[in-house]
């Protein structure tokens, strides 16, 4: 079989990108539970794509008063990501953050955005997004609507996509740039608020690597 | 009994030195760090060591009133009544102003919106007695700044003094705070005396640090 055989080589390159172990049953699941409501609908399978962790970055900025922009990033992530080309809108994202390993700069800075007032690290250890909807905007964006939780509380936010197949790898790699405002009181985040702006700004760059 | 010849203490000398050192480095960091610093996690290490200094010389200012209070000053250098006047009133200045540094500066960590605990030289917390509010905040933050103004003039007037009396005048008003042997020569045995008195009774009066 077909499916056998990608579901098997995806799963041989997932568990040298390290998070097979934790989330191999429940990518298992999605997988076919993705494959074969493709394999009803439409000839062509949803395409599998691993990421790329070296060239994935989790970003974000947030403004205050009084105080200099912050940008900071997440060291420790998994995710996956199904592409359908023919038919975008069944395509599907999910990304899976340890809260804990923020960093914006300094140990005692990143202590504190742990904290309960920030990210609250001890009660809620990961953030986390799954897509719900995938919207082909043009040739080469896609808005991607869906679920963010983070402490605790799971809010729908859309992301505006660039979506850019790298030439020099003949279509088995795919560079995506996510981008989005998220207004953390509604994640019950108030921290600062006004004097720490309400919008933070995500940017979410990856690529996509075929396993095809 | 005073020496006329004698010096403060050397308790309160030793007050005074590390006292002008911090409040130095605390003026010179608040100033630099608002003002130049554009790197986040920078300004929030250095706020975090402004806030600690503010703590230490909270903690030497007590002691030093304390100190001060209970000890007769040596008998000061001969000056026309006005300035002696000036000098009295810049020291009470000085004394107000570090007073109202440390207390805004403490008020501002308890009332900003952005509250963020105060690690004492990573030793032990700063407690904040008030709720966060916007306008308190800014209350606080303009007793600061302004109170940082005075002291910084109030420092400059100070040493400027200083040295008008240990160059232009000659006269012995700086040997009497100064640590090297021409202040040891000064402290007479009635100061040493007071000193310890004063000592023990500070350390009953001041309350204990959390």
């Amino acid at each position: 079989m077909k499916q056998d055989r990608w579901l098997q080589r995806g799963a041989a390159r997932l568990r040298r990108a390290g998070w097979w172990v934790g989330w191999g049953p429940v990518a298992v699941a999605l997988s076919l539970a993705v494959l074969l409501s493709a394999g009803t609908r439409a000839a062509a399978p949803v395409q599998g794509w691993y990421i790329d962790e070296a060239h994935t970055s989790i970003d974000f900025k947030i403004d205050a008063v009084g105080f200099p922009t912050t940008r900071g990033h997440f060291n420790r992530y998994s995710g996956r990501i199904l592409i359908d080309f023919a038919h975008p809108a069944r395509s599907f994202t999910n990304f899976t953050v340890d809260s804990g390993s923020v960093d914006v700069g300094s140990q005692s800075f990143n202590d504190f955005v742990r904290s309960a007032a920030l990210l609250d690290v001890a009660e809620f250890p990961t953030l986390s997004f799954q897509s719900t909807q995938v919207d082909k905007l043009d040739p080469r964006t896609a808005r991607v609507s869906g679920n963010l939780t983070m402490r605790g509380v799971s809010r729908p936010i859309a992301l505006k996509v660039d979506v850019e197949a790298d030439p020099a790898a003949s279509g088995r790699a795919v560079a995506f740039l996510a981008t989005g405002a998220i207004s953390r009181s509604n994640f019950g985040m108030n921290f600062g608020i006004p004097l720490i702006d309400d919008t933070l700004e995500m940017t979410v760059r990856t690529r996509a690597l075929s396993d095809e | 009994m005073n020496d006329a010849a004698a010096g403060w203490p050397l308790v309160l000398k030793l007050l005074h030195w590390a006292s002008a050192a911090l409040v130095v480095a605390a003026l010179g960091l608040g100033t630099f760090m608002v003002q130049f610093v554009r790197d986040p996690a920078l300004r929030f290490d250095l706020t975090q060591s402004h806030k600690s200094i503010g703590v230490a010389i909270l903690a030497l200012t007590l002691a030093r009133l304390c100190v001060r209070l209970l000890t007769k000053a040596p008998k000061p250098e001969p000056a026309a009544r006005l300035l002696a006047l000036a000098a009295a009133a810049a020291h009470v200045g000085l004394y107000a102003a570090l007073v109202a540094m440390v207390a805004s500066g403490w008020l501002m960590a308890t009332t900003t919106p952005v509250r963020v605990p105060t690690s004492v030289f990573g030793l032990f917390g700063l407690p904040y007695p008030l709720s966060p509010g916007l306008p308190k905040y800014l209350f606080a933050h303009a007793v600061h700044v302004m109170a940082a103004i005075a002291l910084a003039a109030l420092v400059a007037v100070h040493v400027a003094a200083a040295l008008v009396h240990a160059l232009l005048w000659r006269d012995r008003t700086l040997a009497r705070m100064w640590l090297g042997r021409r202040g040891a020569e000064a402290v007479g045995v009635g100061q040493n005396a007071d000193m310890r008195t004063a000592g023990v009774s500070c350390a009953m009066v001041v309350p204990r640090l959390p």
